[in-house]
């Protein structure tokens, strides 16, 4: 990533391509702007500039299931930024700086 | 030698199937997605049902409760096969191991003497009302319009099944292994005065053509006789030396709680409905007026049976529930005026 205009940076997370993580996915997509998802054999990245937010209640909206933001870690195989916050009803990865 | 490893990515023509990607876009869809959203059969029909000729083989027009698009609805629990059986085996294993553990102790056949009485002749007849709310579900998995709202039905009818087995088990290990309490709650079922109103309701309901219609009266009696037999009567039990009442019932309460996630979201898009709403509306409301009276009438009954045999305070209980009830109902604006 080193074109000139990467004033803009992207956080973004590395998850497991399975069912579950698609209604992660979606949760994403539906709370965030300017999602950029890229899907790969097995793994879907999603990237979105500055900040990202996953929201434990659409998570569970769209995997129709309670999901606790522990269970993030479960999909989660590799994120870029920083982990600002991580409680019960969101998680948030943002770069503080 | 030396190798190089490489990944070489092949892109997929399509993310998924193409009835999905028009309606959702072109990413993959969830397994509950793909066996449950555009599946049914709009057209191409050879001949009408001999038995209803007015009628095409499937289509809208079996119910006079509508929605636009139920492709559009969607179960909040995303059941399809193997979830629901999942589930349902989680389910009855942890029953299961319940009744063992009353079996074991004998804890069932031990209850106090009007526990005992009420268990036997009031709650396990109600496996005769599960037995017909099963009829009036699986009207729903035949009838429904929109594979998405057929299976949910498919799967409360399976349900309902379930629900009757786990009483006539109930039944089976209070009379320590033997069938001797099922034929007498049969008898119950059918000239027990305190049953005699929900056998009424069933039995009518049996009869209603539309199976939307039947659903949702059945419903109005669900919420009430579970808030009753199963919600109220645990905490009763619990506080009366009758645990082992308790330790069965939760897990009927928990079903219906999972049972109403589905049914309220449905009631909620036929409401909602952008074309089909006011119509839904107007119909659901001339439901309630005819049906509510019934309900509180059976309900009542039931709850004076309930007095009769462990002297709790049930009519209160049920007056209350049947206010909750007609509470939600105005607030669904189902129920215009309040009454004087």
């Amino acid at each position: 990533m080193t074109t000139p205009e990467a004033r803009v940076r992207m956080v973004g997370v590395d998850l497991q391509e399975n069912d579950d993580s698609r209604g992660i996915v979606d949760a994403l997509e539906e709370d965030n702007e300017g999602v950029v998802i890229s899907r790969m054999p097995g793994l879907v990245r999603v990237q979105c500039p500055h900040r990202l937010v996953i929201n434990q209640a659409s998570v569970e909206r769209h995997l129709g299931r309670p999901w606790e933001t522990q269970e993030f870690q479960l999909s989660i195989v590799s994120y870029f930024g920083h982990i600002d916050d991580w409680d019960d009803d969101q998680v948030v990865v943002a770069w503080d700086h | 030698m030396q190798y190089e490893l490489r990944t070489q990515v092949v892109d997929q023509r399509r993310a998924t199937f193409s009835y999905l990607a028009e309606r959702l876009g072109d990413k993959p869809a969830t397994r509950y997605e793909e066996g449950s959203v555009g599946i049914q059969p709009k057209e191409n029909f050879h001949y009408r049902p001999l038995w209803a000729p007015d009628h095409e083989l499937y289509g809208a027009d079996w119910s006079a409760v509508r929605l636009t698009d139920p492709d559009e609805f969607r179960d909040p629990r995303q059941y399809y096969y193997a979830p629901y059986v999942s589930k349902r085996a989680e389910m009855h294993d942890a029953f299961g191991k319940t009744i063992d553990y009353l079996d074991e102790r004998g804890l069932l056949a031990k209850l106090p003497e009007p526990w005992g009485r009420l268990l036997a002749e009031i709650v396990l007849p109600l496996r005769h009302y599960e037995s017909g709310a099963q009829l009036l579900t699986v009207l729903g998995s035949r009838f429904a319009h929109g594979t998405t709202v057929a299976q949910c039905c498919t799967y409360a009818a399976f349900d309902r099944v379930g629900n009757a087995q786990l009483l006539s088990r109930v039944g089976i290990s209070q009379a320590e292994g033997s069938d001797a309490l099922l034929e007498p709650a049969k008898q119950s079922w059918l000239e027990d005065e305190a049953l005699q109103g929900l056998r009424r309701m069933v039995e009518e309901l049996l009869l209603e053509p539309d199976w939307a219609v039947g659903l949702f009266s059945l419903d109005l009696l669900d919420r009430a006789v579970y808030g009753l037999v199963y919600r109220h009567l645990d905490t009763v039990a619990l506080l009366d030396g009758a645990g082992a009442y308790s330790l069965i019932i939760q897990h009927l309460t928990n079903w219906f709680a999972d049972h109403r996630r589905w049914l309220d979201a449905l009631v909620s898009a036929w409401l909602a409905d952008p074309e089909h709403g006011e119509g839904n509306r107007a119909l659901l409301a001339q439901v309630v007026t005819s049906r509510l009276p019934q309900v509180r009438e059976a309900v009542t009954a039931l709850a004076r049976g309930i007095d009769d045999r462990i002297g709790d305070d049930g009519a209160a209980a049920a007056a209350e529930i049947l206010d909750g009830l007609r509470t939600g109902l105005v607030e669904q604006g189902l129920i215009q005026e309040e009454p004087a």
